[in-house]
């Protein structure tokens, strides 16, 4: 188990979060006033406060928090004394210290810088290529919601740091890994851009319909709407009519024919809908997948939380959350994998008397840095 | 050749012999990220599957060695499985059930090679109650509640035209794989590892899930506007389908783009001069940003925005990343089947010390069949041609 020292930013929290699910000892620098991914709503609670925030609470999961200046003097000391503990120190640039001072203070750190996140998300996303391919035809594009691609990013991160850190593993020894997000965001235009050098055609937007097979999309339900993805077999079309018997499209021999399926998939798929909009999603889709067609409801964060695979799989499990009482808690993909368990987000400072002690501080100079607004410390 | 990460420069994976088993887009993601980072990945395709040399994509087959085996042929077999007992890792995306049904799993290997870490990337994972469902990348955007929270209120379920799910799927398979390999470094022991993509993706909005399980209702969808700013949003400008993102950050840049839209009364408009009456008069801000954009090409409505201070980017597409000099910085010129070359990305980040392998075009079906073989298992080209008339390389 290693000790990290996490200073990131939205846009690499999410390697931190992975960090700590593998069980290494994460601790998390913040800002006395809480840093900026403690402030994102959604709150859980709906009132804003500093431990509530529902990507604090995911994202900061498993961790220590050490609430921090290091934009004051005595902050960059405190962090100083604190280096040469660490085997991994991932933060978003700029560094409290320099990477000459980190390294000299623990030569073989694994250290990670994350720069290429200045611009504001909505910006980078539409600089990367990606606004471009999210939306509805003939509809403004849109960012992906939730906030998303910062998770993304933030496995990228993890890819550089768990690469660097099997190095060290293998060899003792360290290095510095530098991460440019606004690279990560572009890689996920890769498909459009190879279309484009390859084939000459751009990549267009296309809503909830037709992805690559032109029969797929997200249909109405009783309660919502299921997606379907049918593939180009004549096999799998005939299987589909055998099962929906659609008046007009069963009996249709030309139908057979791929292409006449391409050329009349309008009508095709607005039958489909009609279809199904009378059935419950979980009903359709159960049936569909008897079949062996691919579909799944479309479904909300709402849904997931009570979600059978998610929960068979421990995924999912039930706290006691001190503020919100018995509630899911999604423990990570990884920390799934390997099973262990994962502490719910520290609330702001609780580690700090613990590692200031750690570090060497006596109650009166922790007083001091407390009374300066150097350090935050948890109300209990 | 670099035997392993301690030789300067190598990669991080240097040395390391993936047996690559992937089809499709997440689990090739994966292999093409651990070949990229210096693995020696060979993917095991056969002509019995895959009828001549298609278009072979360099975003799935770059940085890896192709070989072909016929592994219903029992001497096809065979190879293969004495390729699976010198592999430091296997990667395979196949429906459950498949690796064991041609006991190339991690059950009947894992005796005879207790280093090897396993891994399979699957849909929903290899148990429980969905680990029987087909799935694709739209299907996991829906399921993983993606569509819904994508969007504006009242809004269809919307996507991205990608396959986001199988780059979510890949990136953690591949840090499950390094970590795996890390832990291997102490204890001497692979394992297996059964990852799903449906719990991947979940976790990308792990946030979400936790903030409805408290509050009972679905997560709300903002479409282009900020829980945090106003106004934000994508606007459209001049010409068919082109827009512009903008975000005002600050009361100053509110005041700057007040300007450079000719509407300064806007920017003494006391309704609007904080944050929350910029917000609660977003729609008529939006009209007054659109009716200037609309007259004007993205690229100056980017430039004008951008010269006044106010945080601005016209939407690019893929197209921009091979004419503009100032994106695209991840991708690489590699040789593909036109003249010019195909742009594909590399990893995007450097080591101090490590290197990273840049991509290559995409290799040909079965081109490395031989060398895998003198390579792997010190096979002779009299062992080679006896395997050849027995039609298992194909």
């Amino acid at each position: 188990m290693a000790r990290v020292l996490d200073l990131t930013r939205q846009a690499a929290v999410y390697a931190t979060r992975l960090l700590a699910e593998q069980g290494h000892e994460v601790i998390r620098v913040e800002a006395p006033a809480g840093d900026a991914v403690r402030r994102l709503g959604p709150f859980l609670g709906g009132v804003p406060d500093l431990e509530d925030g529902a990507y604090h609470q995911f994202f900061n999961a498993g961790k220590r928090s050490l609430a921090l200046d290091v934009a004051t003097v005595e902050g960059r000391e405190v962090f100083a004394r604190l280096v040469p503990s660490a085997e991994v120190i991932v933060a978003s640039a700029p560094l409290p210290l320099d990477e000459a001072a980190i390294r000299a203070l623990n030569p073989g750190v694994v250290l990670t810088v994350v720069a290429g996140d200045e611009l504001p998300e909505l910006c980078a996303y539409a600089r990367a290529g990606l606004l471009a391919i999210t939306g509805h035809p003939g509809q403004a594009p849109v960012l992906m919601g939730g906030h998303v691609i910062y998770a993304a990013t933030g496995a990228w991160v993890m890819v550089g740091i768990a690469a660097a850190m099997l190095v060290r593993k293998l060899t003792g020894q360290g290095q510095t890994v530098a991460v440019d997000i606004q690279q990560c965001f572009e890689i996920f235009l890769d498909h459009a851009v190879e279309t484009y050098t390859a084939r000459g055609r751009l990549t267009e937007r296309r809503g909830h319909r037709g992805a690559v097979t032109p029969i797929s999309g997200a249909f109405p339900a009783a309660d919502g709407y299921w997606m379907l993805s049918l593939g180009d077999a004549t096999e799998r079309w005939l299987t589909f009519m055998d099962w929906m018997q659609d008046p007009v499209l069963a009996g249709d021999a030309a139908l057979r024919d791929y292409d006449e399926r391409l050329a009349r998939r309008d009508v095709i798929l607005e039958r489909i809908g009609a279809w199904t909009a009378r059935f419950p999603k979980a009903e359709i889709v159960a049936e569909a997948q008897r079949r062996h067609f691919p579909c799944a409801p479309v479904a909300t964060a709402l849904e997931l939380a009570d979600d059978e695979q998610l929960v068979a799989r421990g995924f999912l499990v039930e706290v006691d959350h001190p503020a919100h009482g018995r509630m899911r808690f999604p423990r990570g993909a990884l920390a799934t994998l390997w099973d262990r368990d994962v502490a719910l987000a520290p609330r702001l400072g609780a580690a700090n008397h613990e590692i200031l002690s750690e570090l060497g501080y006596s109650p009166d100079e922790q007083g001091m840095l407390f009374e300066r607004g150097v350090t935050g410390a948890s109300l209990r | 050749m670099q035997t392993d990460a301690r030789s300067a420069g190598a990669g991080p994976l240097a040395g390391l012999k993936v047996l690559d088993f992937t089809h499709v887009f997440a689990g090739p993601f994966c292999t093409r990220t651990l070949a990229d980072l210096g693995a020696d990945v060979v993917h095991v395709e056969s002509r019995t599957r895959d009828p001549g040399d298609r278009y072979r994509s360099a975003y799935a087959h770059r940085n890896k060695r192709s070989i072909t085996l016929d592994l219903k042929n029992e001497a096809g077999h065979v190879i293969a499985t004495r390729l699976a007992m010198v592999a430091d890792v296997i990667v395979e995306n196949f429906s459950a059930g498949v690796m064991r049904r041609l006991k190339l799993d991690y059950d009947t290997l894992s005796p005879g090679n207790p280093r090897l870490v396993f891994i399979s990337l699957s849909g929903y994972g290899h148990t429980g109650p969905r680990s029987a469902w087909t799935s694709m990348n739209m299907t996991l955007q829906a399921y993983t509640g993606l569509m819904l929270t994508t969007g504006a209120e009242g809004d269809p379920p919307t996507a991205i035209s990608n396959s986001w799910n199988d780059y979510i799927g890949g990136l953690h398979g591949t840090i499950a794989v390094l970590q795996a390999l890390a832990d291997r470094a102490e204890s001497g022991r692979g394992r297996n590892i059964d990852l799903s993509q449906f719990e991947g993706s979940v976790a990308t909005l792990g946030p979400l899930l936790m903030a409805a399980a408290v509050s009972g209702q679905p997560p709300r969808r903002w479409g282009n506007r900020s829980s945090r700013t106003a106004p934000q949003g994508v606007y459209p400008c001049a010409g068919q389908d082109e827009w512009c993102a903008v975000s005002v950050e600050t009361d100053a840049q509110w005041a700057a783009l007040a300007e450079v839209i000719g509407q300064p009364a806007l920017a003494r408009d006391e309704r609007l001069t904080s944050v929350v009456g910029r917000v609660r008069h977003h729609d008529e801000i939006d009209a007054a940003i659109a009716a200037w954009t609309r007259e004007r090409p993205k690229a100056e409505v980017e430039r004008q925005l951008q010269d006044a201070g106010v945080p601005a980017e016209r939407m690019r597409r893929a197209d921009d990343f091979v004419c503009s000099p100032d994106s695209g910085h991840v991708y690489r010129a590699v040789s593909g089947e036109r003249p010019e070359p195909l742009l594909t990305p590399t990893v995007p980040f450097s080591f101090s010390v490590s290197a990273v392998t840049p991509p290559s075009g995409a290799c040909k079906l079965g081109e490395h069949t031989h060398e895998v073989l003198r390579d792997w298992l010190q096979m002779d080209d009299a062992a080679i041609a006896a395997l050849d008339e027995q039609r298992a390389l194909v």
